[in-house]
């Protein structure tokens, strides 16, 4: 019975909404009674970020103190960074971390590539397996691989070297970005590529000059995701590189915390430091990470 | 001749480095894991020198008493907790997120920014970012919380035992939060409005729509959601060995933290590969379950 007057305020709103969007009279005060405890939420959500890059700034002396309002902004500065590189070897493991996390991405992405191609533009009778392997990947526990791996490195010596940690990330990222990279080649038309090859082009040259060229901003999302997934990582380098000046930044934030009261103020600069990297390129990829990373997780 | 067969061994080809990289590094290693688990061999033996010990590592992992609790430990505090707890709270934010609310006030992008945060900062960066905020002294918490004299004098969070376990799933749903909203504002913007309107034309309300339309549309999406993000908490080693290192006492042993523990600190690298055959026995066991149910769900 309320079906017939609710059908025709329906018809109503859909014939005024659309102006109505747009003028400034639809803010109403009843919508704060959502955007009070919403922003409360998110406020509650951006704290420890904040408070971390605001730890990182306080002065050493002051910092374990309560606040005042008198002294929130007093006495900032970048002491904390100063002891970070001059007290421990923070200043190494950022190059360590870059070096290893460069190299991989790098490495991964030219699998990928060739791989994705592969599943894209071929059909073979091995595909459907690979498919399957590549998703079962991402449900295998890391944690489990630890031992096995870590004995098959120590007998191929490569235990406590960087060739040891970057064939792991090469590893643990390529299931997840062949799968992403197969995506975006299966939206680029294959007349292309196929126009190519009638014209007598080889497989790695239309692969490099015709491929690489047109899915260029799929390659940049792929190569940013494996960058984060082994930034992130902590685990492998943690196990594999124990020799001081080989940590990772991961790592490195790790051993700084104190068994009897920690510098709590250079833990949180290395924290920054160690988050720039991803926050930045997150901020720059958001859509196209967050669709990518979504994606991959949900895929099949 | 020699070329059409060259053609068909392309894909192949292609994608032999990554079909090489997860042979060596998932497929060889899981398999080794199930033999390394029937074997006793310490981190400074050959693999050649292992000696083999039937279902030993097992049985002591049994009588020392400590993998019942860790297994319960996983499966319920860290696991089922943070899960429901993400689920919940991921679908609370999704619904804000896609709120015309937030539409008319032009916050939706901002809001959206700010959910994403916690994901742009590495595991071991929001560990450290949370340990400084719960630190027993100094911690912002405790400054906040004596301050409008709720308490007096510190809560240790972290190393007693009756909020130990809720400080580290804080920790984990503040971090892993973002990816379960993000998949679920997916699914909520893939249902058509037809549906919507049609139940509003049915004079459903609000809570009614959620029930008929949202979840029911949402329930493939969710599917997946549970099964990764359970997958991946059960097998972290992070968050539980960064926090407390298991304790305090083993308050907050899991199975990851067991098996690193027994591989690397007490060096039995067979009883670690025993406890890493169980986990992967259990998310085995789990995704069939699982997958069945919500499959015949899906049927009825």
């Amino acid at each position: 019975m309320a079906a017939s007057p609710q059908l025709a305020a329906q018809g109503a709103t859909t014939a005024a909404r659309a102006p109505r969007r747009r003028s400034r009279e639809s803010r109403r005060p009843r919508d704060l009674l959502f955007l009070i405890p919403f922003g409360l939420v998110l406020a509650v959500i951006a704290f420890p970020v904040v408070w971390m890059l605001y730890s990182s700034l306080r002065p050493a002396q002051e910092i374990s103190q309560g606040l005042t309002w008198h002294t929130v902004f007093s006495g900032l500065s970048l002491d904390s960074y100063a002891r970070l590189f001059t007290e421990t070897n923070f200043g190494r493991y950022l190059p360590n971390s870059i070096i290893v996390c460069v190299l991989s991405t790098a490495i991964t992405v030219v699998i990928a590539v060739l791989a994705g191609f592969a599943l894209s533009r071929f059909s073979f009778r091995a595909k459907p397996l690979m498919m399957l392997v590549l998703v079962a990947t991402q449900l295998l526990p890391f944690v489990v691989l630890i031992t096995p791996v870590y004995l098959f490195f120590a007998e191929l010596r490569l235990l406590n070297s960087f060739a040891g940690l970057i064939i792991v990330y090469v590893a643990i990222t390529t299931p997840l970005a062949t799968l992403l990279m197969t995506g975006f080649l299966n939206a680029v038309p294959r007349t292309l590529d196929e126009a190519a090859r009638i014209d007598g082009a080889s497989t790695l040259t239309v692969i490099a000059r015709v491929i690489a060229p047109l899915v260029w901003p799929g390659i940049v999302t792929v190569a940013v995701t494996a960058f984060i997934a082994m930034w992130d990582e902590f685990l492998f380098a943690q196990v594999f590189l124990t020799s001081e000046s080989l940590k990772t930044v991961q790592v490195g934030i790790a051993g700084l915390f104190g068994e009897y009261g920690t510098d709590w103020g250079v833990v949180m600069a290395a924290s920054v430091l160690a988050a720039l990297p991803t926050i930045l390129l997150f901020s720059l990829l958001q859509r196209r990470l967050v669709a990518g990373m979504t994606a991959g997780a949900v895929k099949e | 001749m020699v070329t059409s067969r060259f053609r068909a061994l392309q894909p192949y080809l292609l994608s032999a480095p990554a079909l090489a990289v997860i042979g060596l590094l998932f497929l060889i290693p899981s398999t080794y894991n199930v033999v390394l688990a029937f074997q006793s061999l310490s981190p400074y033996q050959s693999p050649r020198d292992a000696e083999a010990v039937g279902f030993e590592n097992f049985a002591d992992l049994w009588s020392s008493g400590d993998l019942p609790h860790a297994a319960f430990n996983t499966v319920f505090w860290l696991t089922a907790m943070t899960v429901v707890l993400r689920l919940l709270a991921g679908l609370g934010l999704a619904l804000a997120l896609q709120s015309p609310i937030l539409r008319r006030w032009k916050l939706r992008g901002l809001s959206r920014t700010i959910i994403l945060i916690p994901w742009m900062v590495p595991q071991v960066v929001a560990i450290a970012a949370w340990r400084w905020i719960l630190d027993g002294r100094s911690g912002v918490l405790n400054q906040v919380l004596s301050g409008f004299g709720i308490i007096d004098g510190g809560i240790p969070f972290l190393a007693q035992t009756s909020t130990v376990w809720w400080s580290i799933i804080a920790i984990i749903v503040w971090r892993e939060l973002p990816f379960v909203v993000m998949v679920l504002v997916a699914g909520l913007q893939s249902i058509p409005s037809e549906q919507y309107e049609a139940a509003s034309v049915d004079g459903a309300g609000r809570w009614i729509s959620l029930r008929s339309v949202t979840l029911p549309n949402l329930r493939p999406v969710l599917t997946i959601v549970v099964l990764v993000t359970v997958i991946q908490t059960f097998n972290n080693f992070v968050y539980v060995w960064l926090t407390t290192g298991g304790g305090p006492g083993n308050a907050t042993a899991v199975l990851a933290t067991e098996l690193y523990t027994a591989a690397f600190f007490d060096n039995e690298l067979g009883a670690g590969a025993a406890i890493g055959l169980l986990m992967t026995v259990i998310m085995a066991i789990f995704a069939v379950i699982y997958l069945r149910v919500t499959a015949t769900k899906e049927d009825a």
